[in-house]
């Protein structure tokens, strides 16, 4: 190839892409801030400009402080669950403490929730956590723990540590096996050199795999983050939000504005500030991850 | 050459045969978009029905007909009416949700049309109220429910009870029931609607009528905007029912359907519930004739209307840029016919509102009952969640859910509801 059409064939190969990106990805979310700055019904033709109106009423909403408080106890659960439950469960896996064959299975058992349709969990676990005929309350009674017996979706001390629970069981596995292929790129000379060395499996844990799946843990911690902020299947099927809004997260806040309160500017709001959340910490993440390069 | 003519003939002889002729010319096919919210099959088997029965009537009229369930429906139609692209006949509950479409501009005003012969006798003027907005008619009723107590005899029976003719009489049933040893009413209020026929009932018999429909339309003066007593009044009996040990455990962690099971399985002793649920709810444990169902009670000293029935219509509307009203018009009075209507009571089980429809032969002596009380009410206090905006709504809903779980007060809850009514009246919604 000549030149010109050298230096062009790569745009010309990734422009489709970049297209289709453009239309359905950046140019609803430049709809969307500019829908945050009036004030419509879906329902009527009518739209009427009203500034920054949205922002200052979602600044003095309390409704909106409570669903940001609710999905930072998301964020940090997933994180201390996922992120760093899973990354020891695969290094349990991937350890020698296990037979090959039995790692598998475990590993197999531990990602299958994350196959399941969201719909099923949400349906299984409000039977599990039914307070009269669950399971959850007879197994706590038939351990002798019946003093930690509640009605789990229906109080509000509960019902969203329950939804974030659920979301932990389903999602830990999937990490876990992302962290499994993780380590198998580290070299099995650094653990046997630090076994000679002396170094308990502990120490290895903390010496060798972490500092090696750095990378992986910076993309899943980004992962994590954005899942918290933008968590909404499994609270709306569980829960819808309540009661009384104790479980009302971002997401579900957003949808309920848009489409239920008919609010659709103000739902536009509250998605601008959820991007907002999501680009400072991905930002961040990145930022964080080039210093330790 | 000879060939190439002989096609050209063949073509043209063949394209003169298929062109219509003459009048048949003129006649457009005229495509009416419909859409509903009971894609269940034994809801569609019925539509599809009339559908095909009308279009062999009319064969230049085609039913282009779209179906999503109830809660889908909501955000649905949200979304059709952004993008401009409204069906020509589309579902709408009554109340205020109607007069959102009303407001919008998107529905047609069919008051004069419902003036017509054919129209006459078809529906109770209660049954066209909640679609009367402005002293004009925007829908055409399909069916009709109400909140009622649905109770289980064998149980009444035992411990020696019968269906309350008031509110002190209800809470006797109950404690009886309670010291037998029987739930004595199955709530589940995960879903926090099915607290609004508790509420909205209550505040139908405790508020005065005239206070009540000012504070829903937001038409009342700023300081007395939901300040009467009988709403805290309301709430607070709604409460009693939990604190006094009526309702089932924990109602805020059951869904409606769960209890709707649990009652159907001869646990407790009544539920609150729609007409169209009693039939379904017959089952093997409770027994076909094993529930009887009774109205709300009234409330010996309440100050609002004891008469007023909890209950609503619901049916359709038509969009106001539909460019074939007449043919709207005379699909919806096809549809809502007593025939039809009879039909529709037969296969589905909901009660139509067409007048006449709903007999012996398609409705159990309980429906029957359900439909009677709807005809005989003074007035149709419609359901809660969609007779006020839906911003106090969900204030409203949230507080019941907070009442339910003992952490809200009914004062702190009216406070709320009180503060955001002023919020939306005053953004002149």
């Amino acid at each position: 190839m000549t030149g010109w059409r050298a230096r062009m064939a790569p745009y010309a190969l990734l422009a489709p892409m970049l297209a289709l990106v453009a239309v359905f990805v950046y140019l609803p979310i430049l709809a969307n801030i500019r829908f945050s700055f009036y004030r419509w019904s879906s329902l009527s033709p009518t739209w009427v400009f009203v500034g920054l109106a949205n922002y200052r009423r979602l600044f003095a909403d309390p409704l909106f402080w409570s669903s940001l408080g609710n999905n930072a106890i998301y964020a940090v659960a997933s994180l201390a669950v996922q992120v760093a439950c899973g990354l020891v469960l695969a290094a349990v896996l991937e350890s020698t403490l296990l037979p090959r064959r039995l790692s598998g299975c475990f590993r197999v058992a531990l990602f299958i929730p994350s196959v399941l349709p969201i719909t099923a969990i949400g349906l299984l676990w409000q039977l599990l956590y039914q307070p009269a005929f669950g399971l959850v309350n007879a197994a706590l009674e038939t351990v002798g723990l019946g003093q930690f017996v509640h009605a789990w979706l229906g109080e509000e001390s509960t019902a969203l540590l329950s939804v974030v629970a659920v979301s932990q069981w389903q999602w830990t596995g999937y990490i876990a096996v992302l962290f499994v292929v993780a380590i198998r790129g580290i070299p099995r000379e650094l653990y046997e050199s630090a076994e000679i060395d002396g170094a308990g499996l502990i120490r290895q844990f903390f010496s060798i795999t972490v500092p090696s799946v750095r990378q992986t843990t910076f993309v899943l911690v980004m992962i994590t983050i954005f899942g918290a902020v933008k968590v909404f299947d499994i609270v709306w099927i569980m829960t819808g939000g309540g009661p009384n809004n104790a479980s009302q997260t971002l997401g579900t806040y957003m949808y309920r504005s848009a489409f239920q309160t008919d609010a659709v500017g103000y739902g536009a709001t509250i998605a601008v500030l959820m991007f907002a959340l999501s680009s400072v910490f991905g930002l961040l993440n990145l930022w964080l991850q080039r210093r330790g390069e | 050459m000879r060939r190439r003519d002989f096609a050209t003939g063949a073509l043209a002889a063949a394209s003169a045969a298929v062109l219509p002729r003459g009048a048949a010319q003129a006649q457009e096919k005229v495509t009416l978009s419909f859409l509903h919210k009971w894609p269940e099959p034994t809801y569609m088997a019925f539509f599809q029905k009339v559908v095909q029965e009308y279009e062999a009537a009319h064969p230049d009229i085609s039913i282009k007909m779209d179906a999503v369930a109830d809660d889908p429906y909501k955000a649905k139609i949200r979304v059709v009416m952004a993008s401009g692209n409204i069906p020509d006949i589309y579902f709408s509950w009554s109340g205020e949700y109607a007069h959102q479409f009303v407001r919008a501009g998107r529905a047609l005003d069919i008051t004069a049309a419902l003036q017509a012969p054919e129209w006459q006798g078809r529906w109770s003027a209660a049954m066209l109220e909640p679609f009367r907005f402005d002293g004009k008619l925007y829908g055409v009723p399909m069916n009709q429910s109400a909140a009622v107590f649905a109770y289980n005899r064998a149980i009444f029976a035992r411990v020696g009870v019968t269906p309350p003719q008031n509110w002190s009489e209800l809470l006797a049933v109950c404690e009886k029931l309670k010291a037998a040893g029987v739930t004595p009413i199955a709530l589940g209020t995960q879903a926090p609607w099915t607290a609004a026929h508790y509420i909205g009932d209550l505040n139908a018999k405790l508020v005065p009528a005239a206070t009540r429909a000012a504070d829903y339309t937001l038409a009342a003066p700023e300081d007395k905007l939901f300040t009467d007593p009988g709403y805290t009044e309301a709430l607070t009996r709604f409460q009693e029912l939990l604190t006094k040990g009526y309702f089932n455990r924990s109602p805020n962690a059951m869904t409606m359907a769960m209890v709707r099971g649990s009652f159907a399985s001869g646990r407790e002793g009544m539920i609150l519930t729609e007409i169209v649920t009693l039939d379904p709810m017959r089952s093997a444990k409770i027994g076909t004739d094993g529930l009887g169902m009774f109205p709300i009670p009234p409330i010996e000293d309440g100050r609002g209307d004891q008469k007023a029935v909890t209950g609503a219509p619901d049916g359709f509307l038509i969009s106001s840029a539909t460019q074939h009203p007449k043919q709207a018009l005379d699909f919806l009075n096809v549809l809502t016919s007593r025939a039809n209507g009879a039909l529709y009571t037969k296969q589905t089980g909901r009660p139509s509102a067409t007048i006449g429809a709903v007999t012996t032969d398609n409705a159990s002596a309980e429906v029957l009952q359900g439909v009677a009380l709807l005809q005989g009410a003074s007035a149709m206090s419609l359901w809660l969640d969609t007779v006020i905006e839906n911003r106090i709504a969900a204030v409203y809903l949230a507080g019941a859910q907070a009442l339910m779980g003992g952490t809200a007060t009914p004062a702190q809850v009216m406070e709320n509801v009180r503060k955001t009514a002023l919020e939306v009246k005053r953004e002149g919604v």
